[in-house]
């Protein structure tokens, strides 16, 4: 199948999976219904896992799309180093978030959909796929172009004194061939 | 940039009153689904056990079932063209509409999700209603088997909740492999998730089987709310109740319940049997191999290859044809299969070559293509003056028109073609260099000049080759330096041909097609309308 970026998917249904956990988790406690403490965990579950996907990877060839305004979320995941660069890291810690949604009705595909997620994190992370921050490229400050090159440091070759001065008398004498010709 | 009406109208018009149609479509099913079950009498007892949940979850499945058998209709590709090519649809606004058949698909695909959620919402109140609400009085309505049954329990071992759960796990992988980004990074991983719709198509079929709900039947005899046998009339206690009408409102007979068939095949078939019929038509069509006769490498990562097969038919506009058998496309190198199939095609020098080569039988891979499909660039020809706008290798739909072009360019409707090329790098042009230089000597020995207008534009400033060959210096003398200004452009079209419908074709990337989108639909003093096709490649 070619050099597949699995994570790519992963990240994209661990997302979708954070906002249906998110979801699911406000309707369970705003219902009241039986076992709402699963749901207020999987309202803060859902908020912290859109945190951590929100920031894209950079792929590995290509070009990488960012989502909007990802930048602070970049910086703020990078900070973590490898517990987040590393996908196992990952991987397990969506199987394991996910676990107690699965005790309340509201929050079950929450936590199905984010198990998905988490064993292709598994996969990505087996065939050796980490994690990257998109950062801004440095601009290659272009040095301004000096107009004006280093100025000679020393005078053009020319024919001793005697024969440079003006002999007025002699005017054809006094002409001399240059001894570096002159291009036109 | 002002927006005029009439461009407006004219480039926006036709899809704003389709999209108006299917909103309206959805809104008016909705509602009367809604209505039927709020109002209905044979729903009476079902939703007093249920409430509204039973309405909402009913309505968006009907919405469901609508845009899930709509869906597939803009996928039948080979369909569309067919409807394209045979100008069974003669009007040209028509036409255009079929270019945004996938944003169709993308609209339909969305609000299937969107109604899944609400559906799903809907259904799992409704869950815990049943266990909460379990009726003693009519126990035939039930879909708990006792009173507080774990609703997690019922999802389970019901054919509807199982159903229902494996359908949105597959709606759940089909969507998030759907992105733009996961389908330019690994469209495969996009095309097999998406084929799983097979599986979707048939569970979705089996999804009513269980009839979690059910309706009553015999309202005549027994009237919604009519005192039943071991009741009495309790709720007016201080009114006095004739004797006669104590007896009318006693009911008849108990209340039947039944289960409603299945209605989503109804909907459903006909699209996926149609659908299923393209691709087997499809796969039929590819399955012979086609012959590669050359293989051509471009500067600036292209190959192009030229085939053969059998029985290809083209038609002007749609594919690249030198003699009416051979057919040739170009593509460009960027990620890990376009790589393997040029190393396929063009192996590596190798180092240890004698001066005398011994020469190796060239085995090419068996390729099979499927195609060719309809697409914008085929109503190039339709208009009286049409500007082709192309950005890098997004140049090779209008390839097809210049072929057209030097085979006969007496034939069609076309007067004038403005045909504009972008490209980075200068050497890009090399690909089409011989092609532009060809249509551009026929047209002046046949002493139309005016025909073809061609500006070339490199957009890097630095690093600036020239291309020397002295066949190329119809393209030299026409290459400018830097991005051009499309609105001094569209002007100059515009005082050239005025009071006329100009078609502006664009392949390219998002910044140049989105600029001409505006343009074209903003006001012009020379009363010119451009209508605005873009032929995109994913």
């Amino acid at each position: 199948m070619g050099k597949i970026e699995w994570a790519m998917w992963a990240n994209e249904q661990a997302l979708a999976s954070g906002l249906i956990l998110l979801t699911g988790g406000i309707v369970g406690v705003a219902g009241q219904f039986r076992g709402w403490q699963f749901a207020a965990y999987a309202i803060v579950a859902g908020v912290f896992v859109c945190l951590l996907e929100y920031p894209r990877s950079k792929r590995a060839k290509g070009t990488s799309v960012e989502r909007t305004g990802q930048y602070c979320f970049t910086v703020c995941v990078k900070s973590f180093g490898p517990l987040t660069r590393n996908y196992y890291v990952r991987g397990s810690l969506h199987a394991a978030i996910c676990v107690p949604g699965g005790f309340m009705l509201s929050t079950v595909l929450g936590c199905v959909c984010l198990g998905i997620s988490s064993i292709i994190y598994f996969v990505a992370a087996i065939r050796g796929e980490h994690w990257e921050p998109i950062l801004p490229r440095k601009e290659i400050s272009r040095e301004v172009q000096d107009t004006v090159k280093n100025p000679p440091q020393n005078p053009p070759p020319r024919p001793p004194p005697e024969t440079r001065r003006k002999r007025v008398d002699d005017l054809e004498e006094a002409a001399y061939d240059n001894p570096i010709p002159v291009s036109e | 940039m002002v927006v005029s009406l009439r461009s407006w109208l004219a480039n926006e018009g036709g899809k704003h009153f389709v999209l108006m149609l299917w909103l309206g479509a959805n809104t008016w099913l909705f509602l009367k689904t809604f209505l039927l079950y709020f109002t209905g009498q044979q729903y009476h007892y079902l939703y007093k056990m249920l409430g509204l949940g039973l309405c909402i979850s009913r309505a968006s499945a009907s919405v469901l079932n609508l845009n899930c058998s709509l869906v597939l209709l803009p996928m039948c590709r080979s369909l569309l063209t067919f409807v394209r090519g045979t100008h069974t649809v003669s009007s040209r606004e028509t036409r255009r509409l079929l270019d945004k058949s996938k944003t169709f698909h993308v609209a339909c695909g969305v609000s299937i999700c969107i109604f899944s959620v609400v559906h799903v919402s809907a259904h799992l109140v409704n869950v815990v209603n049943f266990s909460g609400r379990y009726s003693e009085d009519f126990p035939a309505l039930n879909l708990a088997r006792y009173k507080g049954e774990d609703p997690k329990l019922i999802i389970l071992t019901t054919i509807s909740g199982l159903t229902g759960v494996l359908l949105v796990l597959i709606l759940f992988l089909m969507f998030t492999s759907s992105s733009y980004c996961v389908r330019l990074s690994n469209y495969e991983i996009f095309w097999y998730t998406h084929n799983l719709f097979i599986v979707f198509y048939i569970i979705l079929m089996v999804h009513m089987v269980g009839g979690a709900l059910k309706y009553q039947t015999n309202i005549e005899a027994h009237p919604p709310g009519c005192l039943r046998a071991n009741q009495s009339s309790t709720e007016q206690q201080g009114e006095e109740l004739e004797q006669g009408e104590d007896e009318e409102r006693r009911c008849g007979e108990e209340a039947h319940f039944l289960p409603h068939y299945p209605q989503t095949w109804l909907w459903v078939s006909g699209p996926l049997c149609l659908y299923c019929a393209e691709r087997f038509y499809r796969y039929i069509r590819s399955s012979d191999p086609v012959t590669i006769v050359t293989v051509i490498r471009h500067p600036c990562d292209v190959i192009e290859l030229r085939m053969l097969k059998k029985n290809f038919k083209a038609r002007p506009g749609q594919c690249p044809t030198e003699n009416k058998e051979t057919f040739g496309i170009h593509l460009r190198v960027v990620g890990d299969w376009t790589e393997r199939f040029t190393q396929l095609l063009l192996p590596e020098p190798r180092m240890d070559m004698e001066i005398l080569p011994m020469v190796q039988q060239r085995r090419y891979p068996k390729l099979y293509i499927d195609g060719p499909f309809g697409s914008p660039s085929e109503e190039v020809f339709n208009y009286d003056v049409s500007v082709c706008v192309a950005g890098g290798i997004g140049v090779t739909p209008f390839a097809c028109v210049l072929h057209a072009l030097l085979d006969g360019w007496t034939g069609f409707r076309l007067q004038r073609l403005y045909f504009v090329w972008v490209c980075r790098e200068l050497q890009s042009f090399y690909w089409f260099a011989e092609l532009l230089c060809a249509l551009h000597h026929k047209l002046w020995q046949e002493n139309r000049p005016d025909y073809f207008n061609l500006k070339l534009y490199v957009s890097q400033t630095d690093n600036m080759q020239s291309m020397s060959e002295e066949k190329y210096r119809p393209l030299t003398s026409r290459l400018q330096v830097g991005r051009p200004r499309w609105k001094l452009l569209f002007d100059e079209i515009g005082k050239t041909n005025k009071h006329k419908r100009v078609g502006v074709f664009c392949c390219g990337p998002k910044g140049i097609s989105r600029t001409l989108h505006k343009l074209c639909n903003s006001s012009r003093s020379s009363g010119t309308t451009f209508e605005f096709n873009k032929e995109s490649f994913s």
